[in-house]
């Protein structure tokens, strides 16, 4: 194997790729890099079996040359070693060689680095997804589907399914919903061109692996491809394969737990709301669940207060726009609430309560169908 | 007329008594001795308010005649040697031939005893006076029983702990007793209660039973360990049974129950990583060896000896140990059930699937009552019912890992031991995993619960020790030396073992008397422990005569399998466990991380029956 490859394009696909690959793996081999060259390109690929990233430098793109002198092979190399090496190699052209030993050599300027490489014939080989079953987003709209939900996701493997997001197509809509079982993040968009497909039903990706998938992407107007099969959700663009298992059993049904009718409904200024919030947090993060107190005035404005009785308290009246319905004293996390607010992103929030003791909705004032924030309350004795 | 005299008799046997007969546990070990030595069959000793007002011993010993009882409270009289070369060869507990005397010296003593052949003799002393000697019955054996302890020592009595620590030395001296002969039935009675029982029917592991209990005894493993010198037996416990401190660890040389820091140093050695931090086994070990080899006449208690291979001595008994644990299949096994439920104050809705699963019938389980959750704030769910009860994987999409040839390294180490212990863990199939932190596997034989954290650190633990034992021969100079002050016995040891000081890099430099200084130290030091390390490098070299690099690091290299190990609350796929079970596998220890910790639980197909009532 041998060729010939332009540092920066290089160093783009094995960052992209880098972040697949775990150091701590039970398989050994997938602690490494494999490398593909073919007379099309240069192929990446990293795994750590959950998430698997193939990213390609093509040969030849829009007449500039990024790879030459190919004779095609595969080889895998240590991923501690590689990335560091190319970064630092001096020339903007590399040259990469292996033998039958799996001996690799990278040369650039003066630079020689002698690797011992590994039979790529070890590594485990990807699923091949089949690419008819899927359907396309731009890459920003499916950046802020991740943005807005993965952050609900539970981290403790306790409840392996919740560690996930649920994606499914439903009356033309693709819904994301996330939740750790004390809160809940939605986001819907209508999707127009597949209207008439059954791709699938309703699929839980790992936070984790969408954690992943957003660091790589860039905020573009491109297309995204998704693929989905019985286990594995494929992300397709140009030069990027994004391969991720997706989580076994079934979802819970969320749609049922948000309520219907609300008691309370309070329209505010989601900055103002936010940065009270996290003030009044200050105090209540030395009283460990980091409680904060809504009250309901008379005068349209709502009081957040906090109370840590070892530190001191903090009150602040914000205005709100509207307050309709029933008085009401809740308290809930201030760090659920900071998260939901912040996933927003609008001028506006409506939140609907439906008494102290039950969850209560945020939403943004426009588009209100298509984000939902659901929290719980903390029940305070 | 000069001032020095020879001290009266019975002034010398007071002294002697104060370094003989500390308390009333010194007593009954030096009169059980004694029986021992006269080949008795039962020992009965009878107590009251812990040996403080009565002590009676009595055997089915030998006995002595009318000659010899008398005699018998002499100093320096014994039947046990006779020439200067016995005392080479000591076969019997005592020797020293003042036990008797110092007894007799502080206390009010009555002994009736006979060979069997002839009228018996009864003997009264007080203070070590003979009051009377008169005939008695002629039971073979003999019978003392000693009053009043300490009533001429008043500085002593005042020095008695409460009637329970007493006793407490007391039962220890006598389990040590029955533990070093079996074959003799040992009974204590204390105020009118039987303390202790032992059967005498020559059964190590049953004396162990009615000391440390039944279960304890089924965890022992035998022991038996033979070179030229020394002949190794006894039970040790297994990693899971441990206790606080080392008392337990009980070591019998030639019968006699000794207490050697060394000794019980090899026996952890032999343990090595399979105890947690500050455990320590119970060990009951027999070693016998030709008394030519070791020197008993060191203690007045004789509880420490020396001896003349300990090298030898040492390094067997940790190869005895190792090898009864390279053997076993030391899986704790669970064999009570204890359900524990977890409060939860959540307020939760009661969540349904849409679909499918309801006619499942694992979903009438009351999951919530073995799950709660553990979140502060509520839930919004009922705990999920679990999914299908034979959940079926994806198939592998990975090629078949190729173990031989990935692995090549940690293979070269360990494939021979393997080979040769084949099967200590059993092949394990994964099931799945709970809390992204335990492997569930099972076999033919039942359920194993796997701890992924653990399990890897072993694996990689074994990679690593041997990795960083292994020194490349590089120094770091030193612009300023380091200079270390010794005393003038170190220094000469110092200077004996230069030679292999070398061998691991330091050289060191007379400097002065005292003192030493090293101009470059070899690389691998960690930084700002470099004086450290040397100190401990010369202790080492003082303690066992060679430096050992590989036990130096080993911290070192069990940080580094900690820290590059899969953690908790990580998921794993099949393959994934897959491989890491076949690799825990191939471990020389499979069974303990190397903080001591389990790595394995096993709940045999019959628990699992009996926990579900599927057998009553």
């Amino acid at each position: 194997m041998k060729f010939n490859v332009q540092r920066n394009q290089l160093m783009e696909s094995v960052q992209d790729v880098m972040k697949a690959i775990s150091s701590k793996t039970a398989i050994p081999i997938l602690s490494g890099m494999k490398i593909d060259v073919t007379e099309e390109g240069v192929k990446l690929t990293g795994s750590d079996s959950d998430i698997s990233i193939e990213s390609f430098v093509p040969a030849e793109e829009e007449g500039i040359v990024y790879v030459e002198n190919i004779e095609p092979g595969s080889i895998v190399l240590q991923a501690k070693y590689f990335p560091e090496i190319v970064r630092k190699l001096p020339e903007q052209t590399v040259e990469i060689e292996s033998d039958e030993q799996f001996n690799v050599t990278i040369r650039s300027g003066s630079a020689e680095f002698n690797l011992n490489g590994q039979d790529a014939q070890e590594y485990p080989q990807l699923p091949k997804l089949h690419t008819e079953n899927s359907f396309e987003l731009s890459v920003d709209l499916l950046k802020d589907l991740i943005r807005q939900t993965v952050f609900a996701v539970s981290t403790s493997e306790t409840r392996p399914i919740l560690t996930g997001v649920n994606m499914s197509i439903k009356d033309q809509k693709l819904q994301f919903v996330a939740t750790d079982s004390h809160r809940l993040a939605g986001r819907s968009i209508p999707l127009e061109d597949s209207a008439n497909k059954e791709l699938f039903s309703n699929i839980v990706i790992p936070g984790k692996s969408l954690n992943e998938l957003n660091k790589i992407l860039d905020d573009t107007q491109e297309k995204i491809e998704i693929s989905v099969t019985e286990n594995q959700i494929l992300f397709r663009t140009k030069h990027l394969n994004f391969l991720s298992r997706l989580l076994d059993g079934n979802y819970p049904e969320t749609s049922r737990l948000i309520p219907e009718q609300s008691k309370t409904n309070v329209m505010i200024d989601s900055k103002e709301l936010l940065h009270s919030i996290d003030r009044a947090s200050l105090l209540a993060k030395e009283s460990r669940n980091n409680v904060v107190k809504l009250t309901t005035k008379e005068n349209t404005s709502i009081e957040i207060s906090s109370n840590s009785p070892e530190v001191g308290k903090v009150f602040e009246e914000v205005t709100a726009d509207t307050i309709e319905g029933e008085e009401l004293k809740i308290s809930f996390s201030a760090k659920y609430m900071m998260d939901a607010l912040k996933a927003i992103n609008s001028e506006k929030v409506n939140i609907s309560f439906t008494g102290a003791m039950r969850p209560f909705i945020i939403k943004p004032a426009e588009h209100e169908d298509e984000i939902l924030q659901l929290i719980l309350p903390v029940r305070t004795y | 007329m000069g001032n020095i005299r020879l001290m009266p008799d019975h002034l010398a046997n007071k002294i002697a008594a104060g370094e003989v007969v500390e308390r009333p546990s010194s007593v009954i070990k030096e009169l059980v001795e004694n029986s021992i030595d006269a080949n008795s069959s039962w020992v009965k000793v009878e107590l009251e308010e812990a040996g403080l007002s009565t002590i009676k011993i009595a055997d089915d010993g030998d006995g002595m005649t009318e000659d010899d009882c008398e005699r018998a409270f002499f100093r320096h009289a014994t039947s046990k040697i006779s020439s200067e070369g016995d005392l080479f060869r000591v076969h019997t507990l005592g020797f020293r031939g003042e036990a008797l005397a110092s007894i007799a010296a502080v206390s009010r003593l009555t002994m009736r005893t006979s060979t069997g052949e002839q009228a018996g003799n009864h003997l009264i002393l007080e203070g070590g006076k003979l009051i009377s000697n008169e005939r008695s019955d002629a039971r073979k054996g003999t019978e003392i029983v000693v009053k009043d302890l300490f009533f001429n020592t008043p500085a002593r009595l005042k020095y008695m702990k409460t009637i329970h620590t007493e006793l407490g030395h007391i039962t220890d001296v006598l389990n040590r007793m029955a533990l070093s002969y079996p074959k003799i039935r040992f009974e204590c009675i204390h105020n009118g209660k039987r303390l202790f029982y032992t059967s005498g029917r020559g059964d190590q592991r049953q004396v162990i039973s009615q000391i440390y209990g039944m279960q304890t005894a089924k965890k022992m493993l035998p022991i038996q360990h033979e070179t030229l010198d020394f002949e190794i037996t006894g039970f040790i416990a297994r990693p899971e049974i441990t206790r606080a401190n080392r008392q337990y660890m009980s070591t019998i040389v030639n019968g006699r129950y000794i207490r050697n820091h060394m000794l019980n140093k090899a026996i952890l050695r032999g343990y090595h990583t399979l105890l947690p931090i500050g455990r320590y086994p119970l060990v009951v070990l027999n070693i016998e060896m030709d008394p030519y080899l070791v020197d008993v006449n060191v203690h007045p208690a004789k509880l420490e000896v020396r001896f003349s291979k300990e090298k030898e001595l040492f390094e067997a008994i940790e190869r005895a140990v190792k090898n009864v644990f390279k053997q076993q299949t030391l899986i704790p096994e669970i064999k009570q059930d204890k359900p524990k439920k977890e409060k939860s104050e959540q307020g939760s809705f009661s969540l349904q699937y849409n679909h499918q699963e309801s006619d499942n019938q694992v979903n009438q389980i009351p999951w919530e009552k073995l799950m709660g959750s553990h979140s502060e704030s509520q839930s919004i769910f009922n705990p999920e019912p679990i999914k299908d009860p034979t959940p079926s994987y994806p198939e592998p999409t990975f090629s078949e890992p190729d173990f031989e040839d990935s692995d090549e390294e940690i293979e070269a180490e360990t494939i021979e031991s393997v080979k040769e212990e084949k099967d200590r863990v059993p092949v394990l199939y994964p099931v799945g995993q709970a809390h992204g932190t335990y492997i569930i596997a099972q076999n033919d034989q039942g359920l194993y619960l796997i701890d992924q954290h653990a399990a890897q650190e072993r694996i990689k633990y074994e990679f690593y020790r041997e990795k960083v034992g292994a020194v490349p021969e590089e120094l770091q100079q030193l612009l300023v030396p380091l200079t270390f002050e010794f005393s003038k016995q170190e220094s000469i040891f110092i200077q004996a073992h230069q030679e292999d000081l070398k061998t691991v890099g330091l050289f060191f430099e007379p400097f002065g008397e005292h003192t030493y200084i090293i101009r470059s130290h070899p690389q691998w030091f960690p930084k700002g422990e470099e004086e450290e390390i040397i100190r401990d490098m010369v202790d080492q070299v003082l303690e066992n005569q060679k430096v050992d690099i590989k036990k130096l690091r080993e911290d070192a290299a069990i940080l580094m399998s900690c820290k590059r190990s899969i953690k908790a609350n990580h998921h794993l796929n099949y393959d994934d466990m897959f491989r890491l079970l076949e690799d825990l596998r191939q471990c020389q220890d499979p069974f303990t991380c190397p903080h001591g910790r389990p790595i394995i639980i096993f709940f045999s197909e019959y628990e699992l029956e009996k926990m579900f009532k599927r057998v009553m």
